[in-house]
């Protein structure tokens, strides 16, 4: 979710095989400096993946000698699953950061095969992607402030997890501004 | 390197057999429409993307530049669109600065066609290309087979027989710029309004000869939404958190000035 | 189906696995070892496709006994973990991949830690308090979810693993020869003189 001068990007804790849970500390946001990357999907995909792009992501930085920008990072997700055209990765990614230069807040998705969903208010992923969109839609608001950001994305998130069996068992959210990163942990039902 | 990866084919066939449901892609389910005028042509496009019945991006670009004077929109596939107008706008640079001269539609039409035929339709790529060259406005339609025709005016996507009532009713020879204009956005709006997966803003370009090119990003905003009656800002303190970490990505130093010493 | 479990404790992990090897309708074998000792403080316990399972942990073994010999030092249980997953990824995207479900106890003598990774066939690789493979999950983890303290001693453990034995006895609807059980603790790896 992008706020004023900041954005919040949360997701559940789960991983599980169908009904049974195997993990309830299974984080699938994955920080690259100051970009951030949420996974969802199939969890070996998503690990595969967060690994391929810490790789690239560290390449990019020796050769260039600066750091990633939001909009960069979304462009090398999008052109590295693209590449899987016909044989895709499970996942449906999501990527938030603020532009360091600028300060603009960046976010977007993608389907499993790399098409980038630009927006200027939010973006959701998984199982609980319905429930996520009727959520955000009626909550969210231009130009929100950190705590309000976070207040918003962790209602949206924890309600939308409820009416979702596959989704739960914890939460993290991260508020993101310019000077630093808060990460909390929610209280949150354990069914 | 080159080319496109099929290492996990086998793994997901495997995995659709044993019921583990394929997630679905993101798709223009779209109207876009093309037409000619005096002088030049114009394309535009609405901009909803789906995935299923879910509207996945309600404001999204569909008018894709392949050179500064050829445009292309784009249906079907949203990821399929976008790369292969980005491929092609990369090709269309190179061969244009290896023979120094400006690029032609009908070699990017050509270039696209052999393209998606090479793929035998599993690129879902259904596109309207139009620009203007040395030999004159041209437009253009390329079916995800490899198909092509040509016309002076060409609607497709879902809602392309919404938008094609509009252009076979209203369309006749030598028009001008402006009804040129006035004729593709309510086609469009046709779309918007009559197929479900259409919808949001109407998106144009107008290619003139021997003029820039100009993008109306939202030239028509028919549904714009409306402001929140009541705002569902909940008080701070509302969520419970169990646990809270900070990073911090300034360092605070205090410092005191310091003179500097020169050597005499 | 095999059985795998693993239970960490305050200071050891407690691994046991199915004795049963079956063929068909026929028991063919009722004292099995599905585990492979990785280092001295890591044991790999393995179920799956036949043939696929022993293979691909003899492999990985083999792998991490040559790492330990050219570098003088042993990998650690992470790098282990992320080690197999990795091939296992790597086999996942080839002609014929591995069927072979893993779980990974390890005892880190430097950090005084003992920790458990599961992986499935899909290469899914996650580290958790306690895991079980196949369908012995169905019954285990919910008595695991209620009875299972990170604190635990293994004395502790040991009866918490025995009663995780029980329930499958008593539910299960194929005997399953009885269980194995490898501790890896300070002192290494070492199999419990009794089964259960």
């Amino acid at each position: 979710m992008a706020g004023k001068d900041c954005i919040a990007i949360a997701c559940d804790l789960r991983l599980g095989m169908q009904s049974v849970g195997v993990s309830s500390n299974f984080e699938k946001i994955f920080e690259y400096d100051s970009v951030y990357l949420g996974l969802t999907g199939l969890a070996t995909d998503v690990i595969t993946l967060s690994e391929e792009f810490r790789m690239k992501h560290n390449m990019y930085k020796m050769r260039e000698e600066r750091r990633m920008e939001p909009d960069t990072f979304a462009n090398l997700v999008s052109s590295s699953l693209y590449e899987k055209r016909f044989g895709p990765y499970f996942v449906g990614p999501i990527v938030a950061g603020l532009n360091s230069k600028t300060g603009k807040p960046f976010i977007c998705g993608f389907d499993l095969i790399g098409a980038i969903d630009f927006a200027k208010d939010f973006i959701v992923a998984g199982t609980a992607t319905d429930q996520l969109y009727g959520m955000c839609e009626s909550l969210w608001e231009p130009d929100l402030e950190p705590e309000d950001l976070f207040e918003t994305i962790s209602q949206a998130l924890l309600n939308a997890q409820d009416r979702d069996a596959l989704s739960g068992w914890g939460a993290v959210v991260y508020i993101i501004t310019k000077d630093k990163v808060v990460k909390r942990l929610l209280k949150t039902r354990q069914d | 390197m080159p080319g496109l990866g099929f290492d996990n084919y086998k793994r997901n066939q495997y995995l659709a057999d044993h019921g583990v449901p394929m997630p679905t892609a993101t798709s223009t389910g779209t109207t876009i429409v093309g037409c000619r005028f005096n002088g030049g042509v114009v394309i535009a496009a609405d901009t909803r993307a789906t995935a299923g019945d879910i509207v996945a991006d309600k404001n999204c670009e569909k008018l894709h530049r392949i050179s500064p004077n050829i445009w292309c929109a784009g249906a079907g596939t949203a990821a399929d669109t976008e790369m292969v107008t980005q491929l092609e706008s990369s090709n269309v640079e190179l061969h244009a600065l290896s023979t120094g001269r400006q690029p032609r539609v009908v070699a990017v039409l050509t270039h696209l066609k052999q393209h998606l035929f090479k793929y035998q339709g599993h690129i879902g790529a259904y596109l309207i290309v139009a620009g203007v060259d040395p030999t004159g406005p041209k437009l253009f339609s390329i079916h995800a087979h490899g198909s092509t025709d040509v016309g002076f005016y060409l609607s497709l996507g879902s809602g392309s027989m919404a938008a094609m009532a509009v252009l076979e009713s209203r369309w006749k020879k030598d028009l001008t710029k402006e009804e040129a204009m006035q004729l593709c956005a309510d086609a469009i709006e046709s779309g918007i309004w009559n197929d479900l997966g259409s919808g949001s803003n109407v998106d144009m370009c107008v290619m003139e000869q021997d003029k820039p090119a100009k993008m109306y990003r939202n030239y028509r905003k028919p549904n714009e939404r409306a402001q929140k009656e009541k705002s569902y800002r909940f008080p701070r303190g509302t969520t419970a958190v169990l646990a809270q970490s900070v990073r911090s990505l300034v360092d605070v130093i205090e410092t005191t000035p310091q003179s500097m010493e020169v050597d005499a | 189906m095999d059985i795998l479990i693993g239970i960490t404790t305050k200071d050891s992990v407690l691994i046991a696995t199915s004795k049963s090897v079956a063929r068909g309708v026929s028991v063919i074998k009722t004292n099995d070892d599905k585990t492979r000792e990785l280092t001295d403080h890591s044991l790999l316990a393995f179920s799956g496709e036949s043939g696929d399972t022993t293979n691909f942990a003899e492999y990985i073994q083999a792998n991490i006994r040559l790492y330990g010999t050219r570098n003088g030092f042993e990998m650690s249980n992470k790098a282990i973990a992320s080690f197999t997953r990795n091939e296992l990824a790597s086999a996942l995207r080839s002609r014929k991949p591995y069927q072979v479900n893993i779980l990974i106890g390890g005892y880190d003598v430097k950090k005084k830690k003992a920790t458990l990774n599961w992986i499935d066939y899909l290469a899914a690789n996650v580290e958790l308090p306690y895991a079980a493979h196949g369908y012995a999950q169905y019954y285990v983890l919910s008595l695991l979810d209620r009875h299972h303290d990170p604190n635990m001693t293994q004395e502790q453990g040991l009866e918490l693993l025995k009663d995780c034995i029980k329930e499958l006895r008593l539910r299960m609807p194929i005997d399953f020869k009885g269980v194995q059980v490898k501790v890896v603790d300070e002192a290494g790896v070492r199999k419990l003189p009794e089964d259960f």
